[in-house]
This record gives C-alpha cells, structure tokens and sequence, in this order.
C-alpha cells in the first residue's frame, strides 16, 4: 500500500547519467536514452497515480474489513461460550474463556486480512502455488482486474 | 433497587471501559500514521509492532467488555 | 411531520405485502422478497437475452455478459485452481445476486435486499455451509487438519486449534457484516444528504441556494455507492472463493 517505488528513480536516472556520461560523444544516443527514460517515467507516474485513485475509495472499504474481521472473532468466541455455558452449567467461566480465544481469534482474522500472517500451517504453500495472488490479502482495493 | 435493574447499570458502567481502550488505539494509530509519513519506507516494516500494541490495547478493553457480558448473561 | 420525511433509516422498513402465515411461522410476502424476486427475475433475464444470439461478433449485452462471467470466472481460478470450477455456478450466482441487489438498491424508492443483515447472514451461511459439507465429503476427517497449523509446539496445539476454529466460525459473520455495513450507511449517508435538501429548500429562498451544496454531495455520493455496490460484490466473490479454496485444498 505504501510507496516504495520513489527510492528506485533518482537511483535509475543517476546511473543512465553516468552512463551517458562515458560516452559523451554519442548526442542522439543520450537524447534517445532521455527521452526514453522520460517515457518510464511518465509511465510509471501514470501507473501510480492510477494505483492512488484506486486506493483512495476501497479506503473505507477496508476499514469495515478489519473491523468486521476483528468484531466477528470476539462474537463468535462470546456466542459460543454463552452456549457452552448454558449447556454445561458452567457459567461465567466457559464465556470468560472464550472471549479471551475469540479475541485472539480476531487478532489473527487482522493479521491474517493484512497478509501479515499466512492461513494455517501449510496453506502458506498452497496460496503461493495458487499464482500468489490469493492468499491472505483478500480484498485490498479492487483489486487486478477492475 | 430491583437487582436485575442494578444488573444492567452495572453492564452499562463496564463497558466505559472500552472508552480508555479506544483512547489508547487512537493514540497507537495516530502515532503510527505520523511517523509513517515522516518516514513511509519504514512503515511496513513496523506494522507487526502496531499490530502488537493494537492487540494489548484491545486486550485491556475486551476485559471491561467480558465484565459486561458477565454481568448480562452469566 | 417533516421528520418522519427525512428519516433515513424509514427505507430499510419491511412491509408486508401479503400476509401468510404458516402454522405459527410467519412466511409473509414482504418488500423484501419482492425485491428479491425482482433481483433473480432482472439477473436471470439479462443473463438469458444477453447469451440468447451467441452472435460471433457480439452485441453490446453480450460483451457485458461475457465480461461479467469471465471475470468471476477468473476470480475463482485464481483463488480455487482448476478444482474449484466446479463451484462456478454458485459463484456466479452470489456474485450477480449481491451485484443486482445492490445496484437496483440504489434506484430511488427501491429496497436493498442487502442492507439487511439476515439476507447477508444467509448467504453467508450457505457458503460456509457448503464448504464445510463439501470438505466434509471430499477429504473426510482430513478436512480437519485445516485447524491444526503445522509447525507449533505439541502443548500449544489445543489452544491453537480452538483459536483457529473460532476464525473459522467467525468467517461468515466477518463475510456479511461487512457487504451489510457498507450497504446500509451508503445509503443511510446518502439519504441524510437527501434529507439536507429537502429541509433546506423548505426553508425560503435562501436556504433553496443553499441546498445545492448538499445535492452536489448527493450526487457525489450516488457516484460513490455505484463503485461500492461493485466493489462489495466483488468483495463477496473474493472471499468466497477463497473459503471454497479451503474447502477443495484443506492443507495436506
């Protein structure tokens, strides 16, 4: 989500100049290669700016997804200490457990929603098969296609 | 007082709790979302760590939250 | 009086439109199912003139048909694999049912099926429903082996599990509230903008030039709910198929 492509264009440039710079007799040679460096970089702007517009709308978007993400996990963790509470006459303790799994169950929806962590054990191997595109990161933005 | 009515007060009263919980993460995402655009090369490297402190946050609040619950439905 | 005009959660009511009730469950014909009914009717009609030429150089709808079916189809391989075309007529029916609903949502006086929590609920629970029962089929008790991650200690494998099947039952939770959420305040928002409107321009002729600037937003905002009515629906396929994924492949 987050740039990283700034670091790499002065570092492009730079090393085109000096290029150049070897050979200074050769005018169109440098012309062609500006203005071909020109045209990656107008190229690549286009594709970032592209990329921000993109962004800017799945903003809230992706906020209801973390959220949900993280609310579902306590809920379920809290319904479902209810219910084994009530069928085993355990209260209050069966629901205080259970919070507490559901909420660390949220924080790895989270993480796992951000791509930080991949899904259980050997799906990490399996997603990266699946052209990598499909793993944890669900839903970020909409994505190759649109 | 009806007991039941002293019930839901009290469930009511716990989950201010959350309040300071939510406290906490605006100040976790704030200050991350500043250093993040002082310096954005470092951000996703620092993520896990806002993750980490989100979660111990949270945590906090989720025992108020847990509190209430009990109060409710136990 | 004026409040209840601009009260925009009135939208979401249901109505019934013909009452029945069935020993002592009530299965009314509401506004909800009529528009639900309307959903399947445009979607399936559509889909029927659109593919009806199978014309070689085809006509406008075509394409959009066509468009709309390679993309999902491209979604579930990318998600699913090859194993997962099976699942492709589910897929595409989700996504064309969440996409119609929320489109037609949008029209003025419509109802949005998906602004209600029970019908993402329930689309939500079929789809995991499926995957379990179809996991459950294919793999057997291998299918189990998705709550058990791989490399954790031997006494934190319980505690694991349990957190991991908790993320699981939280899936379909996580999958509605989130189409539901985003429906409902778009078009609570955009009603409340609405709203400006009309009780500003009641408000003599300073307040009807003041009441463009709320209509701009409205509009601004009807824009907006168009690419989040797609955006939520392509969301919806998404994670579906990836859960199908789960289903096909459970972790060998």
């Amino acid at each position: 989500m987050i740039e990283r492509s700034p670091g790499r264009d002065p570092e492009t440039s730079e090393a085109d100049l000096s290029a150049a710079a070897r050979t200074p007799t050769d005018e169109a040679a440098l012309a062609a290669r500006l203005e071909r460096l020109g045209g990656t970089l107008e190229a690549r702007r286009a594709a970032e700016e592209a990329e921000n517009a993109k962004a800017r709308p799945a903003g809230f978007a992706q906020a209801t997804k973390i959220a949900s993400e993280f609310v579902a996990g306590v809920i379920v963790g809290g319904g479902l200490g209810w219910v084994i509470d009530r069928a085993l006459g355990t209260t209050p303790w069966a629901l205080i457990v259970f919070v507490l799994l559901g909420f660390a169950a949220g924080v790895l929806n989270v993480l796992r929603a951000e791509g930080v962590v991949a899904g259980a054990g050997t799906r990490l191997r399996e997603a990266g098969k699946n052209s990598g595109s499909a793993s944890g990161r669900s839903d970020e933005g909409p994505g190759p296609t649109a | 007082m009806d007991p039941q009515a002293a019930k839901y007060l009290g469930a009511g009263i716990a989950t201010l709790g959350m309040a300071g919980a939510g406290i906490g993460l605006g100040t976790i995402f704030g200050n991350y979302l500043a250093g993040a655009l002082r310096n954005p090369a470092a951000a996703d490297g620092q993520f896990g760590r806002l993750i980490f402190g989100f979660a111990v946050t949270e945590a906090l609040g989720i025992f108020s939250l847990l509190v209430a619950l009990i109060l409710l439905f136990a | 009086m004026a409040a209840d005009k601009v009260d925009p959660i009135h939208q979401f009511q249901i109505t019934k439109i013909l009452p029945i009730q069935v020993g002592h469950w009530d299965v009314s014909f509401t506004n909800s199912s009529l528009f639900m009914a309307v959903v399947v009717i445009l979607a399936t009609g559509f889909l029927v003139m659109a593919s009806s030429s199978r014309a070689m150089v085809p006509s406008r709808w075509q394409v959009v048909a066509e468009m709309a079916y390679s993309f999902v189809a491209d979604t579930l391989r990318d998600a699913a694999g090859k194993a997962g075309m099976q699942f492709f007529p589910l897929v595409f029916s989700l996504f064309m049912f969440v996409l119609v609903a929320n489109l037609i949502g949008l029209v003025p006086y419509f109802f949005t099926v998906t602004s209600h929590i029970i019908v993402t609920f329930s689309l939500a629970i079929l789809v995991i429903g499926i995957v379990i029962g179809f996991g459950i089929w294919k793999h057997g008790f291998h299918f189990f082996n998705l709550f058990v991650p791989k490399g954790v200690p031997a006494a934190l494998i319980p505690l694991v599990t349990l957190i991991e099947i908790i993320s699981f039952l939280s899936r379909p939770i996580s999958l509605s509230v989130r189409l539901f959420a985003n429906m409902l305040a778009g078009h609570i928002t955009l009603k409340v903008f609405a709203g400006f409107v009309v009780t500003l321009s009641a408000a003599g002729a300073v307040g009807t030039v003041g009441s463009i600037l709320p209509l701009a937003m409205a509009v601004a905002l009807t824009a907006l709910e168009f690419l989040v009515a797609f955006l939520q629906a392509y969301v919806f396929t998404v994670l579906t198929c990836m859960y199908l994924n789960d289903a096909i492949h459970p972790g060998h």
